[in-house]
């Protein structure tokens, strides 16, 4: 089997690295070391990440992730003694869902509407709180970003959606909402002009109108309406074709997804859906990173072996051997535990998919170093 | 709140190790936490996805049950974790029996959007007009938190069922809440809601709701977290958040996935002088031993910094759930976690 980042060496490799998976399984962490990874192919990476720890701030030698683009100082890596193996530099950013959508009404709409658009109360709920508003957002900034073609390499750690399908429609789950058309034969026949050429809402004129504001009261579709009308005069050419083109970019050929997990029921189960939904979308699917695989030390079995024998030459307290057992026999149960659910995964999603294994490591990462032994995994998985 | 454990003298194999405190052989001391979290009508188990909230949640309905209390265990959110649990069977709107006095419902918020349009206008025809309509479809997934508030709706009428006049339905429903990025998301949606929808039913309804959530004889929360970094960041968010906005009290954290203390520090220090003493051990199978003691005490250490930062803020009952070294755990373990939650 190749090594599935291996293609990250290649000149002609993905430009964009996107790392899905559910929360709480290093997607971060793992982002980084193959922001790592590519720094050390030579390529100028930057890593977009979402709510990081501070511990991973930390081991990246940054005081705290920023909205800007902050270089990483890899030169710092003891590995290199001083003397960096190569010439590329790595950056990072965080990404903040409301700083972009702002930035966007920034960039489009003309001055004079921008503060009736960020007073709005439906945008304020749009770019803040609504589900989906992160992850299109995220595509937003990465789609910037690649244009601005200041990296080699772009790697995406994808905000913790509740269901990996979340992310994947975010785009066009946005342009349904906001897109012309539905919006335009939804509406436009109710509205009228009010005075100083404000138009509103005429929710009289429809049964299903005057229903949904009975529900939901009448505010409610009158700043909607009202957004809607700001956004459809102003903002909607912009916008749309640039969901359009984000989704053309995702589903290219400089685009590679990565499904990131632990060996849990929860993630691995994720893992296997978002796979399911890359391949229906007929978008590019890298494969399987197993975060935190417990590796059995040997294949020492110690059930039915007699104990007085292991310990025959050593001299150790009876009640710290049985300790030492009991202890070893967890970790052979948890290593156990964890082959058998990636035999799973494979069982599933068929021996053709690319599953890389990384070990639980010994302790935390704490240190740029720590990552640059991670990013080394990569390399040793691809020689098998 | 019970102190941190830091005894060093723990038996091996004892299946309290690890747990924050000796469990009170004594009568029945009186417990505020639990007094506090069964004698109320709602609990919310909060947390990031994957903490195990589902475990816990299952686990505090069985505590419910055997104070014979009538429960309904709900699930919000778009897993069907408990219903897999019990005879592999999806839950749904409807609740089902699951043991003896638990019961089990799955929240369908679209569903309680549309019983609410034919329940608020008329003639039927416009409801089912609205509901069929595409801008139904469209409002549900645009209007921001309406899904939530939908949901927490749901909960909100299971509260105030009753079979007769005189008794609740249910006596308690824990509501094994979505896994949202920011737990409380959820719980502070009435407040937002409210500034967007002013008048009309279902604003009332969210005022409805508000004051039952405000209610701290009926709401309590549960938070579940992992001795992580970031599952303890979010968990100390959490408490000012509770504090502060929600204004909701959390009756108590339940730290999963607990390594328990195996090695004592003189284990540990017998351990270091056999490994001078004996220059052959790198061959003989006991250094995989060492060598696996030396991974879990490592994990343990990792794991007690972390859950020192909760001890130092959180607010309420805590208690460390012992790691059960599997993947996966089953009815029967999670009954397990039931006994050891009533001993404490």
């Amino acid at each position: 089997m190749t090594g599935m980042l291996n293609c990250i060496k290649d000149p002609d490799g993905p430009k964009i690295i996107v790392c899905c998976g559910s929360g709480g399984v290093g997607k971060t962490t793992i982002s980084a070391a193959i922001g790592l990874y590519g720094v050390l192919a030579g390529k100028k990476t930057i890593v977009l990440t979402i709510d990081p720890a501070n511990r991973l701030a930390d081991s990246l030698g940054l005081k705290r992730f920023a909205a800007d683009a902050q270089r990483v100082p890899v030169e710092n890596l003891i590995a290199f003694n001083g003397e960096p193996a190569f010439q590329a530099d790595l950056y990072a950013m965080m990404l903040d869902a409301k700083h972009t959508f702002d930035q966007l009404i920034a960039r489009y709409a003309p001055p004079e509407f921008q503060k009736n658009i960020y007073k709005n109360r439906y945008y304020q709920h749009l770019s803040n709180n609504m589900a989906g508003s992160h992850e299109y957002m995220a595509m937003e900034k990465l789609y910037e970003i690649f244009n601005q073609n200041h990296y080699d390499l772009i790697v995406l750690d994808t905000p913790p959606s509740r269901r990996a399908l979340d992310f994947l429609e975010a785009p066009q789950k946005m342009l349904n909402i906001l897109g012309y058309n539905f919006f335009m034969r939804m509406f436009k026949p109710y509205l009228k002009a009010g005075r100083w050429g404000v138009r509103f809402l005429n929710i009289l004129a429809t049964p299903v109108l005057r229903g949904v504001s009975k529900m939901l009261g009448k505010q409610v579709l009158d700043d909607f309406a009202g957004f809607m009308q700001l956004w459809d005069d102003i903002m909607f050419e912009g916008f749309s074709r640039r969901a359009a083109e984000v989704k053309t970019l995702l589903a290219g050929s400089k685009t590679l997804f990565l499904a990131v997990a632990t060996p849990q029921r929860l993630p691995m189960d994720e893992a296997i859906f978002l796979r399911e939904k890359l391949r229906l979308n007929e978008m590019p699917f890298g494969g399987f990173i197993i975060n935190r695989v417990n590796v059995a030390s040997s294949n020492t079995e110690l059930q039915g072996r007699d104990s007085d024998k292991v310990f025959a030459k050593a001299r150790i307290d009876p009640e710290l051997r049985e300790k030492l057992i009991a202890a070893h026999k967890n970790m052979m149960k948890m290593a156990g535990n964890d082959a058998q659910s990636v035999n799973r995964l494979i069982a599933k999603t068929g021996a053709g998919e690319n599953v890389l294994q990384i070990p639980f490591a010994d302790s935390e990462i704490v240190s740029l170093d720590d990552l640059y032994r991670l990013a080394r995994l990569f390399e040793s998985n691809a020689a098998e | 709140m019970s102190a941190i454990n830091t005894d060093e003298h723990r038996i091996p194999g004892d299946k309290t190790a690890g747990i924050s405190a000796g469990s009170s052989v004594l009568a029945e001391p009186a417990n505020l936490w639990m007094d506090q979290l069964f004698s109320g009508r709602l609990v919310f188990v909060m947390g990031k996805g994957g903490v195990g909230k589902t475990t816990i949640s299952i686990a505090l309905a069985g505590v419910a049950e055997r104070m014979h209390k009538k429960v309904l265990l709900a699930e919000i959110g778009d897993t069907d974790s408990i219903g897999r649990l019990y005879q592999d069977q999806p839950l749904s709107e409807v609740p089902r029996k699951l043991t003896q006095n638990i019961w089990g419902a799955r929240v369908d918020p679209k569903a309680e959007l549309e019983a609410y349009v034919r329940a608020h206008v008329s003639p039927g025809f416009i409801a089912g007009k609205i509901i069929r309509s595409r801008l139904f479809d469209y409002l549900f997934e645009a209007t921001p938190g309406l899904k939530e508030v939908m949901s927490l709706g749901r909960l909100w009428r299971w509260e105030k069922q009753a079979d007769n006049l005189a008794a609740p339905t249910y006596d308690l429903i824990i509501i094994d809440a979505p896994a949202t990025g920011h737990a409380m998301s959820l719980l502070r949606l009435p407040e937002l809601l409210i500034n967007m929808i002013r008048v009309g039913p279902v604003a009332n309804q969210i005022r409805g709701l508000q004051r039952l959530l405000k209610n701290h004889q009926k709401t309590s929360l549960v938070l579940v977290s992992l001795p992580e970094e970031l599952p303890v960041n979010e968990a100390v968010e959490f408490y000012s958040m509770a504090e502060d906005t929600l204004n909701i009290p959390i009756a108590a954290t339940f730290i999963n996935c607990v390594y328990p203390v195996v090695f004592s520090p003189s284990d540990l220090k017998q351990i270091e002088i056999f490994e001078k003493k004996d220059p052959d051990l790198s061959f003989s199978p006991v250094s995989e031993l060492i060598a696996s003691a030396r991974i879990l005490n490592r994990r343990r250490i990792d794991q007690q910094k972390h859950i020192k930062e909760i001890h130092a803020k959180a607010t309420g009952h805590v208690q460390a759930i012992p790691f059960c070294f599997t993947n996966d755990l089953t009815i029967d373990q999670i009954q397990e976690l039931t006994s050891l939650i009533l001993r404490h």
